[in-house]
């Protein structure tokens, strides 16, 4: 028994040597196969990056994302077809029903097609927009690369992404400028907190549209900022959807393209290579994929009891708590580093935070980092329970951009005070005169049968008078 | 070069780079208005833009107000139509932008009109004086111009504030919560209980006081344990232990304890208080009390 369970721990091994924490499994969906070879260096680090890739037209009749139910590719680059859209076998309503498989997609546009309406649909399901325009590009007159654009300035160069927000991690950084030939911009919706910008355009870019507006902007999609040159998104089950608006920004012309900055005469090599790499990586997971180890709660009696070795046992956590206890937790929280897992360290503005609710939080208390084993960090708090019993869940609902979201929840029955675990009457200082008073009354009654039982009889004669 | 950047330094700040171009983008005869809806012709602020440095008065928008920015763009000296004209409103602390559009003809004359209603609402909702600039630019190699133009001041309606509206959902750090207890049950100040703890206890010694007044005694102890020692022994005793159960139950014992000695006890009692209390009786009908 014991040699086939080791062949099976073998084969599970040879299974997960993907790079990926989702799989190896990886489909290109392209037109013309033959086109294939301008993005040779793109399919090189990823299979450096040990994926399989299978490369598939949309016209193939058998092209299927789904076997016999279940995700039959891991991950999914889909590439702008020059056709009305991506055929019977890739309908927005399948590209999402793979997200909701935990699929993840790279999606790229290119500003030389019109973009085809089942694309446009199947994004704005997503909340992003594109311009109605189906021709529209981008273009800067102050950030483009004078050595292929002098005249046209369509090929926009931006600096790296900086992080979102202080609060947030940022993936993406890589040294140099990204030059993003012919994009498609794209508007962010403001109301779900899934979607993200990975690259913005410059403050002086804007989205127009080639053929009517040749002779002047009148009535641009975006301007500046809200254009967004590849955005993220990122679904509650944590499957992630990439748009890069320009494909041609991972050929390998542009890979290690000699760019101008206007201004100067310099030429600078394009950091095209290591930020499709980024993108690559945080979109299949390789990335921002944060995993949840050893949760501990337990009565604080005072010992310091983090434990620190990171095996996998089982929780023993207890499943109920008086009131007004003094409570201790503890999580394990590492994130998966492209091979390995480390330990997980928030941004300094932020923090990872527990909340110990009913309905609503009683608590909500900011965690901090206990310690460190070799992939993990302990975080940990402690605090005082709430004077109220019912049904409580300690949650940790750690949610944040670029990040696969933590969820943790656990329920425990907080009581109140039992009979016998009050204070005594006696600690009670109020309680003292009718404690007094009992005791008096005892001794009282004692004399008084003892004075019953033997007491002498006095003054007869005036008992008799009565 | 060097000529440029002698008569252009505004366009350096900006940012804006100086190419070996032989020409630039930029405007001239650029007037800005701002007219209030009663007013009339003439009325309200009118002011000339000036391609090199940002006015130095402050422009107001109140709520009825129209701003309009008239210029002709230029490339070079020569008037010329660009493919970007903007009028771009930034709020500098958080940097946020909205961008107008002039309309340019071929001539090269241009216009943008600007009213509370075109204004986004957080731009409106701004504390700080919004920052406009200029954004004349277009395709080939003429350097384009982007500079600062003015300062406007959003002037609100008092009498109809803005909702600022939803803050969008965005995932972060929540503020802390710290759960508020109830507080504990006070007791009186000690030294109240103490006069009181000590009346009451002093009233034992004022009830045996009292007592012995009226001629309280015990003298028939030795009678009594003469004739019954027995049963008033177990008696007595008995009537003592059970408040020393009452006293253990207080402390320390549960019911399940209590129970079984209080049974006990009290059997005792009940079978040696017959034989005491018919002992008494004897005495009494003897006259003795």
């Amino acid at each position: 028994m014991r040699w086939l369970f080791s062949f099976l721990v073998l084969a599970l091994l040879g299974a997960v040597q993907a790079l990926s924490s989702s799989g190896s499994r990886l489909l290109v969906v392209l037109e013309e196969l033959a086109e294939k070879d301008k993005y040779s260096e793109f399919w090189d680090d990823l299979r450096g990056r040990s994926y399989t890739l299978s490369f598939e037209s949309p016209k193939n009749d058998k092209l299927s994302i789904f076997k016999h139910g279940e995700r039959a590719y891991d991950h999914l680059i889909l590439f702008p077809p020059k056709t009305k859209g991506l055929g019977p076998s890739l309908t927005p309503k399948l590209l999402l029903e793979f997200l909701k498989k935990d699929g993840n997609v790279l999606l790229t546009l290119s500003a030389d097609h019109p973009t085809p309406s089942a694309i446009v649909s199947l994004l704005l399901e997503l909340d992003i927009h594109l311009p109605t325009d189906r021709n529209a590009l981008v273009i800067d007159h102050f950030n483009y690369d004078t050595v292929s654009a002098g005249e046209k300035h369509d090929v926009l160069l931006v600096p790296a992404p900086k992080a979102l927000r202080a609060d947030v991690k940022n993936y993406f950084e890589v040294d140099g400028t990204i030059a993003v030939p012919r994009a498609v911009g794209q508007g962010l919706g403001n109301t779900t907190p899934h979607l993200a910008p990975i690259l913005r355009a410059g403050s002086s870019a804007y989205s127009y549209n080639p053929k009517d507006e040749a002779e002047i902007v009148e009535d641009p999609f975006a301007v500046g900022e809200q254009l967004s040159l590849v955005s993220a998104m990122q679904a509650r089950n944590s499957a992630r959807f990439t748009v890069v608006g320009s494909v041609e920004m991972l050929q390998n012309e542009w890979f290690d393209a000699k760019i101008g900055a206007v201004g100067s005469k310099e030429q600078t090599t394009t950091a095209n290579r290591a930020f499709a790499a980024k993108v690559s990586e945080w979109t299949f997971k390789e990335t921002g994929v944060l995993k949840v180890g050893r949760l501990q709660h337990y009565l604080n009696e005072g010992k310091k009891n983090v434990n620190e070795s990171a095996v996998g046992v089982p929780e023993h956590n207890p499943g109920i708590y008086r009131i007004k206890t003094d409570v201790s937790y503890t999580i394990e929280i590492s994130e998966y580093t492209s091979t390995h897992l480390s330990p997980f360290v928030p941004p300094t503005a932020d923090d990872v935070q527990l909340e110990f609710s009913m309905l609503s939080p009683f608590h909500r208390l900011s965690l901090t980092p206990l310690a460190q084993t070799a992939n993990s960090t302990i975080f940990g708090t402690s605090f005082v329970l709430p004077d109220q019993h019912g049904i409580f869940n300690f949650r940790v609902n750690y949610k944040r951009p670029f990040l696969t979201s933590v969820d943790e929840k656990r329920q425990v029955t907080v009581r109140h005070f039992a009979h016998d675990e009050w204070p005594r009457s006696w600690n009670i200082s109020a309680a003292w005169v009718w404690i007094g008073g009992i005791w008096v009354t005892v001794a009282g009654w004692i004399a008084f049968v003892a004075l019953w039982l033997y007491s002498e009889g006095v003054e007869k004669g005036v008992k008799k008078t009565q | 070069m060097r000529f440029f950047r002698s008569i252009l330094p505004s366009l350096l700040v900006s940012g804006a780079c100086v190419v070996s171009a032989a020409s630039s983008w930029g405007f001239e005869d650029a007037t800005l208005t701002v007219q209030s809806k009663g007013a009339g012709v003439g009325g309200g602020l009118k002011e000339k833009l000036s391609i090199n440095s940002p006015l130095s008065k402050q422009v107001t928008l109140g709520a009825t107000d129209t701003l309009k920015i008239f210029l002709t763009t230029t490339d070079g000296k020569k008037a010329k139509r660009p493919h970007q004209a903007f009028l771009t409103v930034t709020e500098q602390a958080s940097g946020l932008e909205e961008s107008f559009i002039f309309s340019v003809k071929d001539s090269g004359k241009g216009k943008v009109e600007l009213t509370h209603k075109d204004i986004p609402t957080p731009l409106l909702l701004a504390s700080e004086p919004l920052t406009a600039s200029l954004v004349i630019a277009s395709f080939g190699s003429s350097t384009p111009y982007r500079s600062k133009a003015f300062e406007i001041t959003i002037e609100r309606d008092q009498n109809a504030p803005i909702a600022a509206g939803e803050k969008p959902v965005r995932y972060g750090k929540l503020e802390e919560i710290h759960h508020i207890f109830r507080s504990d049950p006070k007791s009186p100040p000690k030294i109240i209980t103490l006069v009181f703890t000590a009346a009451v206890l002093g009233a034992l010694p004022v009830l045996f006081g009292v007592w012995l007044t009226l001629g309280a005694n015990v003298n028939h102890i030795s009678k009594a344990l003469g004739s019954a020692p027995v049963s008033h022994a177990l008696f007595f005793g008995s009537i003592v232990a059970l408040e020393g159960i009452f006293f253990l139950y207080y402390t320390s014992w549960n019911l399940f304890q209590t129970l079984p000695a209080a049974a006990a006890v009290g059997s005792v009692a009940f079978l040696s208080g017959s034989r005491a209390l018919s002992e008494v009786q004897e005495r009494r009908l003897a006259g003795l009390r």
